[in-house]
């Protein structure tokens, strides 16, 4: 495999949007026990149009995904949720070489499809 | 937000990863099937509740004004299926700062993850929240 470069992608994939069933699963399996994720009038009453996607869950995209192609060489993940993920709400997955160099760092991103970013970051790679 | 908290360093708690719990993980981000390893953000700050280590009764944010801003991950040693890690949480830092919408208070929580016997520090997770007023 040829070496990374400033500028190459390494992925760009779309996950599907998740069910109201898989958010009731992620929170099982991360012992989340925010109603906000799984309670439709609890996440009305907290201002919001209906339940949340856990962040975790783009954290988990990303980080498997990272995993996937550099295995033990992934060092970091960092990660700032910009905006709410709804149910249903497929999501775009970006990871770009931001510099190739003693380590790799890749610009993240992740996007819902009206165009809002839902989530930016960084990820350091081990040479 | 009890601001009086920062840089509290919890008592350590311990943790084997559970294959069940990562099964629903992975069935929750939309994959059938088993983890052949253990996911790389298995461990996170969330699991610490049944340990004593409750953030949002702790820092006093309520669930329904409570936002998650990031998480950082870094990681040092694989931790496998049979390993068991001792956990130490410490909140890091505590700010209040004056948003569009009212005051809002952030808190950065540092979990280190020690793979036993030997304490060799395998994960580093950085955890923001937000609460909202």
């Amino acid at each position: 495999m040829a070496p990374l470069k400033q500028g190459d992608v390494v992925f760009d994939v779309t996950r599907p949007g998740a069910t109201r069933e898989q958010l009731v699963l992620f929170s099982a399996g991360t012992e989340d026990p925010n109603p906000i994720h799984v309670d439709e009038a609890f996440a009305k009453r907290a201002g919001f149009p209906t339940v949340l996607q856990q962040g975790p869950m783009t954290t988990a995209h990303l980080g498997a995904l990272l995993a996937e192609r550099f295995g033990p060489r992934l060092a970091s993940l960092d990660v700032t949720f910009t905006a709410p993920v709804f149910p249903g709400e497929a999501l775009r997955l970006v990871g770009k070489v931001e510099s190739a160099g003693p380590e790799i760092v890749l610009a993240l991103s992740v996007h819902k499809p009206d165009g809002t970013q839902s989530a930016r970051g960084t990820a350091t790679i081990r040479a | 937000m009890n601001m009086q908290l920062e840089g509290k360093v919890y008592p350590p708690y311990r943790l084997k990863p559970d294959r069940a719990l990562a099964a629903k993980m992975l069935a929750g981000q939309g994959v059938a099937g088993v983890a052949a390893a253990v996911p790389p953000t298995y461990f996170l700050f969330l699991r610490g509740a049944a340990h004593g280590v409750d953030l949002f009764a702790d820092l006093d944010i309520p669930r329904e004004k409570a936002l998650h801003a990031g998480q950082r991950y870094e990681w040092l040693a694989p931790i496998g299926w049979d390993d068991e890690v001792e956990v130490t949480a410490r909140i890091a830092s505590l700010a209040e700062k004056q948003g569009k919408g009212g005051k809002l208070w952030f808190a950065d929580v540092e979990y280190e993850y020690r793979l036993l016997p030997a304490r060799t520090l395998a994960l580093r997770e950085i955890t923001r929240l937000v609460k909202r007023s």
